[in-house]
């Protein structure tokens, strides 16, 4: 299904997404600090991601990605890099609360 | 050395040294590795799926070609980066938004 590597990162984001509303977290407190933080980290990883790519590096299977590509590169892997930066983020701060409420 | 294996290396270098540069110290806390722990858990259950159905394919001309289970060992490097700037610069950002 050409839909599947876009369901991978709605499976990754789902929930990390859903909770990240969560008050006691508050992510969206800092949603400016959150955008920023996941572009100027996207960015460099674009760069590489489409240079290798070119390079061939790695490749996409035509069966599981959309078919939109910008640079040579399907639009699933530019969501990729938001999609980690954003679930990286919310795990760390998950992580830091649960360690918090332990003490 | 392959092209694959060696940004992945360099770029993990890059990583602890713009934690040092920002001053976020990131990585000397010890929640960093807890944190860490559970990306890589995540990271085998994704990265596993991807690189197992293919959705992604790697040519061997550029990695190492170790893999645990289907994943390239060069990804849990290439993972530290993608997961520790994110928090790296969120924390950056944070400390920047309280007037000082």
């Amino acid at each position: 299904m050409r839909a599947e590597y876009l369901l991978v990162l709605g499976a990754i984001l789902i929930f990390p997404l859903l909770l990240s509303f969560d008050r006691k977290l508050g992510l969206y407190r800092h949603a400016p600090s959150l955008a920023k933080a996941i572009l100027v980290v996207s960015i460099p990883f674009w760069i590489w991601d489409v240079v290798v790519t070119a390079r061939g590096h790695w490749s996409f299977n035509d069966r599981y990605v959309l078919g939109v590509a910008i640079f040579g590169m399907p639009l699933e892997e530019w969501l990729f890099f938001i999609v980690i930066s954003f679930v990286a983020i919310f795990t760390w701060e998950s992580i830091q609360y649960l360690l918090r409420e332990k003490k | 050395m392959k092209e694959y294996t060696l940004l992945a290396v360099a770029s993990a270098l890059v990583t602890a040294l713009v934690d040092r540069l920002l001053g976020t110290r990131v990585l000397a806390r010890k929640e960093f590795w807890v944190f860490l722990a559970v990306m890589y858990g995540f990271e085998c259950l994704f990265n596993g799926y991807l690189t197992w159905r293919p959705i992604v394919l790697y040519n061997e001309r550029y990695f190492l070609n170790i893999r645990l289970w289907t994943i390239p060992v060069e990804d849990f490097v290439y993972g530290f980066t993608l997961v520790g700037l994110p928090v790296i610069f969120w924390e950056y950002f944070k400390r920047k938004e309280k007037p000082s």
